[in-house]
């Protein structure tokens, strides 16, 4: 099953605009996405209130994992929205 | 996180006709309690602008842009509660988070308040809350 464990990279962490964007390019993929940190258990990516759960932080590593059709795809998508720092694109 | 939010920044008897009207108050608040300048509020209407905060269960959580936290005195948070509800772009908030932030002390909290909205009966809880000391109980048990 396809995994990418990613270290988040916005200056804010996977909360507020970041964890928007996140959510949203989550509910885009053709397969459904899980995000947990840690040992946690894995939750939704599609999912506000769950990735909000995660509590997140800049530096903070997460881990990816989606299986079916596009699933690689999906879980490279949505690492390397992570990694980088969605506050500073924030204009 | 019990300096975070303490109970006179949690208002729970609010009432506003638009979003941004609840922004605002929401903003006052923080700024009456010292947590933030007045600039910061036009910060929290633009970033509404740019991104919804509305998170789920009735829930918004306002805050400013990155570039505002010049304008933070110190980290804190703000309840406010609208039981005639606002419209926010077609959601029906009853709840505001208001944020003040510029470390990353608050994401604990935010990570307790959603915790608590994925429980139904806290989320109800949170929605209905008439005492400031409930509110504290309910995001500091997480």
């Amino acid at each position: 099953m396809p995994t990418r464990t990613v270290v988040v990279g916005s200056a804010s962490g996977l909360h507020a605009r970041p964890a928007a964007l996140f959510v949203a390019a989550a509910a885009k993929q053709p397969v459904p996405v899980t995000i947990r940190t840690g040992e946690k258990k894995a939750v939704p990516a599609r999912s506000m209130l769950s990735v909000l759960s995660l509590g997140a932080k800049k530096g903070t590593e997460v881990t990816l994992e989606a299986d079916g059709d596009g699933a690689q795809d999906a879980v490279d998508t949505l690492a390397a929205l992570l990694e980088r720092d969605l506050d500073a694109e924030d204009g | 996180m019990a300096d975070l939010l303490t109970s006179d920044a949690i208002r729970l008897q609010e009432r506003a006709g638009s979003r941004d009207e609840a922004i605002r108050r929401c903003g006052e608040v923080l700024v009456s309690v010292g947590a933030v300048s007045e600039d910061y509020v036009d910060a929290m209407l633009a970033r509404e602008q740019s991104v919804s905060t509305y998170i789920g269960e009735g829930v918004a959580i306002p805050h400013g842009t990155l570039n505002s936290k010049e304008n933070v005195r110190r980290d804190a948070l703000a309840v406010l509660r609208f039981p005639d509800g606002v419209d926010w772009d077609g959601n029906d908030v009853r709840v505001c988070v208001a944020i003040a932030a510029a470390g990353d002390g608050h994401i604990d909290i935010l990570a307790s308040l959603a915790e608590v909205l994925m429980d139904p009966d806290q989320a109800q809880r949170l929605r209905t809350a008439t005492d400031p000391a409930d509110v504290l109980e309910l995001l500091e048990t997480s």
